[in-house]
């Protein structure tokens, strides 16, 4: 049981550092709608904001949050960036990428996205053999295959749930129910659930997927903070909004 | 009176120049109008001649004057207070907007500032009776993020009034931040709180 609770907090990490990178990556073909809110409804309604109740807690966890990526986050992220070529890193990067590859699998084709879904397998199947067992990507360099990012929550999203509560996690950040139950799934298409390791090795993984993932993103976090009058809001309105538009772009 | 012939050849020369301009004017559409707003940022961005700490102040401000050129600061500001900005005076709307003003050239001149190199690709333009979106992606080696931009229309053209990055609005942002600190707080404790954060940048370039 602790053991599956771990993995379920890791794969919430490895996840939602992933879903942001891919993103990144992936080119929208056509706009978004953004024309049909003109923000000027007064009242907060549940399509353009959060609901969170629990907001008192998730402050607690947001402070929590902060200190650790100051105090610990940070630190090893730079020492680590200062051993490692950005190259080799980037490499490690692809790697845990093309291993989660089954969660964007699975959930492709539960958004009925067939298309998307045999890009996901085209770029398994070629990153694994021609990309040396995913350390490279030559399914994007020399076939032009985008990543296709999928996961549970946003299938959920997809199929009409909404978010529920907003929930800021220590450790994970910004989520809600409909995540939270969306990557407790997506646990059971990630490969490393079957192979048997003890809890350390599931725990050396993940700590050193994210801090990889982080040393190759920008500082998104400190910006944030400098940029916003209130952090905990700023964050909370763009996680909000950044799902939402997934969703919104998988359903048209 | 041949000279009154000319004279009148001339009037309408004049009266026709002044109707194909401003009919020009009026079919200059929203991703025509961003276009050379953006080709000026980025030309300026990756001018040799403007770049590091010594050309800083220079480079801000052509760039916030090309910025200018394309942005509605004040129709940002009106849509960032919502319901507040039909409470506070004229003098007040004037002073926040140019705080506001001071913000944005803070936040993200000083990002834009990183991002030279950078190929803009326009992808999309939807128009929706007196607002319009223009979505577009920013390459950086393979790194692509898409960039929309919201726009209205107004006496001088199409105006962006809003950036949606990743399908997360600026002002939307903003707006509920302060929507959030206006529910404790009255107008002009927020005013002194974005007085203070701009402080912060100063404090900070300084220090350098």
């Amino acid at each position: 049981m602790k053991r599956r609770l771990f993995f379920i907090v890791f794969i919430l990490l490895f996840a939602s550092g992933g879903v942001v990178r891919a993103g990144e990556k992936a080119a929208t073909a056509k706009g978004p709608d953004l024309l049909s809110d003109d923000y000027t409804a007064e009242e907060k309604s549940s399509e353009v904001a959060s609901y969170d109740p629990l907001e008192p807690m998730n402050r607690v966890f947001f402070t929590i949050n902060d200190k650790l990526y100051f105090w610990v986050v940070k630190p090893v992220k730079k020492g680590y960036a200062a051993v490692l070529p950005e190259g080799i890193r980037q490499c490690f990067q692809n790697f845990f990428d093309n291993v989660s590859s089954p969660v964007s699998f699975v959930n492709n084709l539960f958004q009925g996205r067939f298309e998307d879904a045999g890009v996901v397998l085209s770029r398994f199947v070629i990153n694994t053999t021609l990309g040396v067992y995913g350390f490279g990507d030559p399914a994007l360099v020399s076939f032009n295959l985008t990543p296709r990012p999928a996961d549970f929550g946003e299938t959920l999203g997809v199929y009409g749930f909404g978010e529920g509560v907003y929930l800021f996690w220590p450790f994970l950040g910004p989520s809600n129910i409909r995540d939270t139950v969306g990557l407790t799934a997506d646990v059971y298409a990630h490969p490393v659930t079957y192979l048997n390791w003890t809890l350390e090795q599931e725990g050396g993984y993940y700590i050193f997927s994210k801090i990889n993932a982080q040393s190759l993103s920008p500082d998104v976090y400190e910006d944030v903070k400098k940029f916003s009058f209130d952090p905990y809001v700023a964050i909370r309105q763009a996680y909000f909004e950044h799902r939402q538009g997934k969703i919104e772009k998988q359903k048209q | 009176m041949k000279t009154k012939h000319i004279f009148c050849m001339y009037l309408w020369t004049v009266l026709l120049v002044f109707a194909l301009a401003a009919s020009s004017q009026a079919a200059k559409g929203p991703t025509e109008t961003i276009k050379p707003v953006l080709v000026d940022l980025t030309s300026l961005l990756n001018n040799p001649g403007l770049q590091g700490d010594a050309h800083r102040d220079e480079r801000r401000q052509k760039i916030m004057s090309t910025i200018k050129s394309g942005f509605d600061f004040q129709e940002m500001c009106k849509r960032v207070l919502g319901k507040t900005w039909q409470e506070i005076t004229p003098a007040d709307r004037t002073y926040f907007t140019e705080l506001m003003t001071k913000l944005l050239e803070n936040v993200y001149i000083g990002k834009l500032e990183d991002y030279h190199y950078q190929t803009i690709e326009y992808v999309d333009e939807k128009v929706q009776d007196d607002r319009a979106q223009v979505t577009t992606v920013v390459c950086k080696d393979d790194v692509k993020l898409p960039v929309n931009y919201v726009l209205q229309l107004t006496p001088a053209g199409w105006m962006v009034y809003d950036i949606n990055i990743e399908g997360v609005s600026l002002v939307r942002n903003y707006m509920e931040q302060f929507r959030s600190i206006l529910r404790t707080d009255s107008f002009q404790g927020l005013i002194k709180i974005i007085e203070d954060k701009n402080k912060s940048f100063a404090g900070a370039s300084k220090a350098s």
